[in-house]
């Protein structure tokens, strides 16, 4: 797996620094945190099917939902403890996991991110529409039990959480089988033809990714107390997810985490000079000039100014 | 251990178009064939028949004693045959140790996970097609023709087949290229690799094979040895047209 003593030490270094950070920033900054953690959980869990397999999903709140709806209904309505909701919320988001992967056998590129996208589109409605007793329809929930209270729990909370699915999907894609996803990205066909059965390595993938996302799903049910379909099934909300993946460095698992990061702060610090919408214009134009100079994200650039300085000494 | 290939009544058709027409032989185990014929012959269908890339309209084709036509691709290989591509197709982004790495890899996620990579066997395989070991790090962007050829005979024999199909693997190389990877399947032959190999380099392919099968129009129009498959009044017909 080609594991150094130094991988680790930069993991402990970077776990060290950002369980000291509340102690240096203030609680706004931490509740910003907060959203780049979650962010960075989707960005990785969309990263694990779309970044390696080249299955690029435009639908990814479809797995997201399913894992959040779950466990906000289970708590809301049937009074289940949080403890044993996340847990059925992550199954069900993998189950909901097989239904993605279906049109995966078959389709692949645009075809396949345009299902996706009519997937999203489609819960959205079922929401509203079916069983809104159960949904709260348009309007969503609102109460929900939360796991934590106030900035500094909340930002550990989702730290753990960020960090543990972070190191996780580390350890696993630095193994054969990341080898073997990223390949699926670079030429299906050579993949089967080196004897390996794709559609298992891409139930894999989307099972995997699915996994995250219900997690990551359920616990942001749970950190904000409420959910709302409109801001859940929302076309910004894909595209920050990508973004924050491409920009940052798809196909690794550093990356997303750097992009998550990067989006979240720029969005709130232009937040005071352009409180609209047109925050985004700015931040689609920062997205493509860092994609147009470095196609493989901020870690590339990272690197490769590490790499300079350790050219120079 | 070698294997033996036995196509009966293979039957490809396209629509209206018969690709391959009622193609029957057998490749003993061990032996070497050589597979010719004009342009849009068939040859390529074959193979892709074989490796289950195309099903056939009907027939049978056995590996040994199994029939493996109705088998997937990658189960296909795992039983054995394995082939290269006329155009090869590397992992772009990948280094050629991890392009070979692929081809290494179990048919399990687990089996994935939790064994590392065989690094001695790459390098192994890598040597064997002549890379060096500072190779090992170069990607297919920095390759030339004739180093994606061996990439791909790399990966393909990295399956651990028994039964190889060649396609076209001498195009595009050097006078130089050529003879390595001749002297490479000869070797193969020697260690009891049965062999179908498809080239329009009939020179090169003359001295790697036991016999020759001529097809035109998908079907076939010669067999036996190699220089009388050449001298056959129908192959030279198909290859220069009617006198």
């Amino acid at each position: 797996m080609g594991l150094r003593w130094y991988h680790f030490a930069a993991w402990a270094a970077f776990v060290g620094f950002m369980f000291l950070l509340p102690e240096m920033v203030s609680k706004g900054t931490l509740r910003i945190i907060i959203f780049a953690n979650f962010l960075a959980v989707f960005a990785i869990s969309w990263d694990v099917l779309s970044g390696r397999t080249g299955y690029v999903s435009f639908g990814h709140p479809f797995l997201i939902g399913i894992g959040a709806y779950t466990t906000a209904i289970l708590t809301k309505r049937f009074d289940v403890p949080v403890e044993i909701s996340i847990p059925i919320a992550v199954f069900v988001t993998m189950i909901g996991g097989l239904i993605v992967v279906l049109p995966a056998l078959r389709i692949k590129g645009s075809y396949f991110a345009l299902i996706t996208l009519a997937y999203m589109e489609l819960i959205y409605q079922l929401v509203q529409v079916v069983r809104p007793d159960l949904t709260g329809g348009t309007r969503g929930m609102s109460g929900l039990p939360t796991l934590t209270r106030g900035a500094v729990n909340g930002y550990y909370m989702s730290l753990t959480l960020m960090v543990i699915v972070a190191f996780g999907v580390w350890l696993v894609m630095r193994t054969r089988i990341g080898t073997a996803l990223s390949a699926i990205g670079m030429n299906e066909e050579a993949v089967k033809g080196s004897g390996l059965s794709v559609t298992r390595l891409k139930l894999f993938a989307f099972l995997l990714s699915a996994m995250i996302a219900g997690l990551g799903g359920a616990f942001y049910v749970h950190y904000l107390g409420s959910i709302a379909p409109r801001a859940l099934f929302d076309i910004n909300f894909v595209f920050t997810i990508i973004v924050a993946a491409l920009i940052g460095g798809a196909s690794t698992t550093i990356g997303p985490i750097i992009g998550a990061f990067f989006l979240t702060f720029l969005l709130e610090y232009l937040r005071p000079y352009l409180p609209g919408a047109e925050r985004y214009f700015i931040y689609g134009g920062v997205a493509l000039l860092l994609y147009m100079y470095q196609p493989k994200g901020i870690y590339e650039i990272i690197q490769q100014g590490w790499a300079r300085v350790r050219a120079r000494t | 251990m070698s294997m033996s290939l036995t196509i009966t009544n293979l039957v490809k058709k396209f629509g209206g178009l018969t690709a391959t027409n009622d193609l029957s032989f057998t490749i003993e185990a061990g032996q070497s064939v050589g597979l010719i014929g004009p342009n849009g012959a068939g040859k390529t269908t074959v193979f892709s028949q074989v490796m289950g890339e195309h099903r056939q309209t009907s027939g049978s084709i056995k590996l040994g004693s199994e029939e493996i036509s109705s088998l997937s691709t990658p189960a296909r290989i795992r039983r054995g045959v394995s082939r290269t591509y006329q155009v090869p197709r590397p992992f772009s982004d990948m280094t050629v140790a991890e392009n070979i790495r692929v081809g290494l890899m179990p048919d399990s996620v687990l089996g994935m996970i939790l064994k590392g990579a065989n690094t001695d066997r790459e390098l192994e395989l890598a040597l064997s097609v002549g890379f060096s070991e500072d190779d090992l790090e170069r990607t297919p962007a920095e390759l030339s023709m004739g180093d994606l050829r061996k990439l791909e005979m790399a990966r393909t024999m990295a399956t651990d087949p028994k039964v190889m199909l060649l396609d076209e693997v001498f195009a595009g190389l050097t006078v130089a290229e050529i003879a390595m990877i001749s002297d490479l399947v000869q070797k193969m032959r020697a260690d009891g690799m049965t062999f179908l190999i498809v080239s329009h380099d009939l020179k090169a392919l003359e001295p790697l094979v036991d016999t020759a099968i001529a097809i035109n129009y998908g079907s076939m129009i010669a067999e036996g040895s190699y220089g009388d498959v050449m001298a056959s009044d129908a192959v030279r017909a198909s290859y220069l047209g009617e006198a």
